[in-house]
């Protein structure tokens, strides 16, 4: 079983509330966020007990950003402060895993992430850059990680580590979440599965507004957790949302801390990442108190929030149906993931291509994309992104990415170089970025100026 | 004159102080099992020829509280705890006296859940019944609304007569319940016996027609009216390495970054002075096995002193942890570190013929001349040290920050000097300095360091303000106090204007304020309170200390 469950040692913690940041003063996003957080965990003593080590947080580099993104026109323009140290706690707490220091940690951290994609024009969502995916990608790197499975708890779905994911077969994503239809980003429905050699391991669980502890953990216990069986990870994360619970603004489920704690306690991940969750005073000290007691193997049953009742929600007939038949469909993806793949290949040629629409709501930004990846018989095959940033009736930046995977065959190494130097020459463009992720070489190379970066 | 009496784990010693000029010292032997005695003993010493009516002012420092804890000697305790939801109190291991009673208040200070005041009347009969005198009450948020502590605290002592009640909000007004309840629980288990020791102290003192003021020197490097300290006995607590550093800080040049090297017999005592300010734990004191709110400087002990025993096995050499007794050289039984500096020159200390033969016996061991064995020990000791003063370094540099700015901003600690004190001091701060490339300082008074720091050391205070302004509120929660604010759009500098208002009010009632002009904002926040899309409201929360620093008029050596 993958996970930190049966492992000993302590829960390493960072708290990084990011007290002097905001997006805006009166977003969600503010400094107040994790204010009543702090003095829970802190009056808790949690900080204290044996069973916890809290860590400091440190900047991630930015070399680290982009192994995972391309951001335009550089790292430096994206990227604050703290969104380096929310990343780079991860980083900490990952470092502390490999070295064997603690069994398990939660970054608990602001601004979150898990809605920035593959190419990061703004800010979507509340995220510039995906905390979770320069997690997942510096554990590859530095420590050779192979299978890792990312669950997304976040009430909405985690449609940025999604994309970054969607053609890599070793990552499986698993997002539930309110449906759809009723919340942003209005994606995450059962039929979005991965790229052609990644089908199904990419799974969307959308679920009803008003879904209860019950509902999600029959999410949990019947599909979740028999797929983590059988994919065999070599750790499991958490993309750890909180605004699944009854009283978030934002969104309309009836999770409760209670729940949430048990949800790690059975998930046993390796590592969480906060992502959202905006129920400052009535969720959050509770939910994440319950959190760091279920993964430091504490009890977590004196967690309740002041109006929580056990049986306060109770699930309808009709939503239990429902429930029990996305799982069904799920679970059947699942099964035949191979042969989805077979038959998706067979119908391929050499490339598999598709044109996106990303839109930044933060940052009102419209991004147009084409997408090709190559079905190299002898490697994860090199991919291509030609990106156009627009606000209004502007364009912002209209930008060439190539990105090389680990263990890329010479041909695919050799291609994409071919593909660097040759749009390094079209004036179409105005930044060309190579990412090579095989020799964790990242370069941006600015057609105007002619001068090139590196990471 | 000021008088500085320091009794420590081996010795008492005391100095006179005048003109800002040590003029007399005394040691004698601590004797643990009467402290009061060697206390005395020592100020007969340094007050003999001496007027009384022209002593202004003795401080003490003592090992009493430390001791009483370490021996097991406090007095039984009953805990009630209001915990509310969150962690089970178990998971705290806070003794088994401890008795659970519902009821909850909120981080805003808001009741969530109303006292459980039948299950507070049954808990005080069952604490009576099993035979407490003593008993500790503490909530969770106790600090931001002490109703339910102070509504727990009535039942019993209308179930327990005369019973001496600690509440939880009176000993701290910092964050962290399991911390507050530790603390308010050593106060219980103390109070009664240090009562005690000052009434002995108050009697022998008025017996010796001494009337000046006299103050008790706290872990924090403050002093406090010894009457004062009557309410707050814990804080007394590891007084000797706060009396250490408060004496380095007078002996050597003001505004830099040193760190104090207290080099004892089995011991070695390491304390920062970072930019002229002593470095205090980040948390709290950890007294025994509790974790407590007790401000303290941040102090490191390791097992090696002078005295530590010498062992060889195989090619390698171990200094400590263990003292078999004496060097070889003042007649001991094993070679020790003092054997081996009085080999090499660096100190002057007993028989140079018998420090050499113990010397000779670990060269041969070794297969090395006995100089070089000495030499080997030597660096085993500087080792030790400064591998100890890096690692002291990188904790305060590793210690978590919750702001970007904090991140940034903290760099590594670059000591100027390296400051020794207590009897290894001498021959050994020169080495651990050039080690770290600082300045070697081992001053004039180095022995009796400890009484200067006492002597000379000022009072501290902290007092934590916090203010709601959408529920119209502030309180003070060491005062007990609460009250009302108007002004929902509260700034920061208003808030602390009010906190040293405050906090002078305070320091007059503790007899201390004089040194209410010294106050300093430590900790300042404030945080706009957003509903919907408007905002609602402040929290300020201010944080306000006359930190520790030397008295005024006292001339650094
Ligand atoms: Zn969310
Ligand atoms: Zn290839």
């Amino acid at each position: 079983m993958a996970g930190s469950k049966g492992k000993k040692g302590k829960t390493g913690l960072i708290f990084f509330p990011a007290f002097d940041w905001a997006i805006s003063p009166t977003h969600p996003e503010r400094e107040e966020r994790l204010l009543y957080t702090r003095d829970q965990i802190f009056e808790e003593g949690l900080m204290d007990l044996p069973q916890i080590e809290e860590f400091k947080p440190r900047l991630a580099e930015l070399k680290d950003i982009a192994r995972v993104h391309f951001c335009v026109p550089d790292v430096e323009a994206q990227v604050t402060e703290a969104h380096l140290i929310a990343a780079g706690s991860t980083l900490t707490l990952a470092d502390a895993l490999e070295s064997g220091q603690i069994r398990n940690g939660f970054a608990l951290v602001r601004p979150p992430g898990h809605h920035s994609m593959t190419v990061a024009h703004g800010n979507r969502g509340f995220c510039n850059v995906n905390n979770m995916a320069i997690l997942v990608e510096y554990l590859r790197t530095k420590y050779g990680h192979k299978k890792i499975a990312v669950i997304d708890t976040d009430v909405h779905h985690g449609d940025g580590t999604q994309e970054i994911f969607w053609h890599d077969p070793d990552v499986l994503c698993i997002s539930f979440h309110q449906d759809g239809h009723t919340l942003y980003p209005g994606s995450g429905f059962v039929n979005e599965m991965g790229g052609p050699r990644a089908l199904a391991r990419t799974l969307n669980v959308p679920l009803p507004p008003g879904t209860t502890d019950e509902g999600i953990h029959y999410v949990l216990d019947n599909l979740i957790l028999p797929i983590l069986d059988e994919f065999k990870p070599d750790l499991v994360l958490n993309s750890a949302g909180q605004d699944n619970h009854y009283t978030d603004p934002l969104a309309n489920m009836r999770f409760s801390a209670n729940g949430y704690a048990r949800l790690n306690e059975k998930l046993s991940p390796d590592l969480c990442v906060l992502e959202g969750g905006y129920a400052i005073e009535t969720a959050l000290p509770y939910v994440n108190t319950g959190i760091i007691q279920a993964m430091a193997g504490l009890d977590y049953s004196h967690v309740r929030e002041p109006d929580f009742e056990p049986g306060r929600f109770v699930q309808s007939e009709t939503m239990k149906r429902e429930i029990e038949s996305t799982v069904a469909q799920v679970q059947s993806l699942w099964d035949k993931r191979d042969d989805l793949v077979d038959v998706a290949l067979s119908e391929l040629g050499d490339f598999y291509r598709r044109r996106k629409r990303i839109f930044y709501d933060t940052d009102m930004i419209n991004e147009n994309q084409e997408e090709a990846v190559r079905l190299c018989p002898n490697c994860p095959g090199y991919t291509t992104i030609s990106s156009q940033g627009q606000r209004g009736y502007g364009t912002l930046n209209n930008v060439y990415c190539i990105s090389i995977p680990r263990h890329a065959c010479s041909d695919c190494k050799t291609d994409a170089m071919e593909e660097y130097k040759e749009h390094i020459e079209d004036r179409k463009y105005s930044y060309v970025y190579l990412q090579d992720k095989d020799r964790d070489k990242y370069l941006i190379y600015n057609v105007r100026t002619r001068n090139q970066k590196s990471y | 004159m000021l008088i500085g009496i320091d009794v420590g784990g081996t010795t008492t010693d005391a100095v006179l102080v005048e003109a800002g000029q040590v003029k007399k010292t005394a040691y004698v032997p601590t004797d643990h099992q009467n402290l009061l005695n060697c206390l005395l003993e020592a100020l007969d010493q340094i007050i003999a020829g001496v007027q009384p009516s022209r002593i202004e002012r003795v401080v003490l420092s003592t090992t009493l509280i430390t001791n009483m804890i370490a021996e097991g000697k406090t007095d039984p305790v009953a805990l009630m705890l209001i915990p509310g939801p969150g962690t089970n109190p178990q998971d705290y291991h806070l003794g088994d006296d401890t008795i659970i009673v519902k009821g909850a208040i909120d981080y805003r200070g808001r009741e969530i859940q109303k006292l459980d005041e039948a299950g507070a009347e049954k808990a005080a009969a069952d604490i009576s019944a099993r035979g407490f005198s003593k008993v500790a009450i503490v909530g969770k948020f106790g600090q931001r609304n002490h109703a339910h502590e102070l509504k727990a605290g009535e039942i019993v002592s209308a179930a327990i007569p005369n019973a001496q009640i600690e509440l939880g909000h009176r000993v701290s007004g910092q964050l962290n319940f399991p911390r507050r309840a530790a603390t308010t629980m050593l106060t219980a288990a103390t109070k009664e016996k240090y009562r005690e020791f000052a009434d002995h102290i108050t009697r022998a003192f008025e017996q010796r027609r001494i009337s000046c003021p006299i103050y008790i020197l706290k872990a924090d490097g403050g002093t406090l009216p010894l009457q004062t300290s009557l309410e707050m006995p814990v804080e007394t607590i590891f007084s000797g390495p706060a009396a250490s550093t408060m004496g380095v800080m007078a002996l050597t040049p003001p505004d830099q970054t040193s760190v104090v090297v207290d080099i004892g017999g089995t011991t070695t005592d390491l304390a920062l002075i970072l930019s002229g300010k002593p470095l205090l734990s980040s948390k709290g004191a950890r007294v025994d096995s509790l974790l407590t709110h007790v401000r303290a400087f941040a102090v490191r002990s390791l097992a090696i002193g002078g005295d530590s025993a010498i062992t060889v096995s195989g090619n390698c050499l171990a200094v400590g942890p263990q003292r078999l007794g004496a060097a070889l050289c003042m007649g001991g039984p094993t070679a020790t570190p003092t054997d081996a500096m009085r080999v090499l020159g660096l100190s002057g200390i007993g028989d140079l013929g018998r420090a050499r033969k113990a010397m000779e016996d670990l060269g041969r061991q070794l297969g090395l001349t006995p100089t070089e064995a000495a030499q080997m020990v030597v660096d085993a000791v500087v080792d030790k040290i400064v591998s100890e003063i890096r690692q002291m370094f990188l904790e305060w540099e590793e210690e978590p920050a919750y702001r970007i700015w904090e991140i940034m901003q903290r760099g590594e600690i670059e000591a100027q000097n390296v400051a020794g004190v207590g009897g290894g001091a001498p021959p050994l701060v020169p080495l651990i300095a050039q080690r770290m490339g600082a300045r070697p300082i081992v001053p004039d008074y180095a022995p009796v360091a400890n009484a200067v720091g006492a002597a000379v050391a000022r009072p501290t205070l902290t007092l934590s303000l916090r203010i709601d302004t959408e529920r119209g509120e502030y309180i003070i929660a060491e005062e007990g106090v609460t009250g009302k604010v108007g002004d929902r759009k509260m700034n920061l500098e208003e808030a602390e204007k009010m906190a040293r208002r405050l906090l002078a009010e305070r320091a007059e009632r503790l007899g201390i304020g004089e040194y209410a002009g010294e106050a300093e904002v430590t900790y300042s926040e404030v945080f706009n309170m957003v509903r919907g899309w408007s905002t609602v409201g402040r929290l300020l929360s201010v944080r306000m200390e006359i930190p520790a620093g030397l008295l005024t008029g006292w001339e650094r050596c």
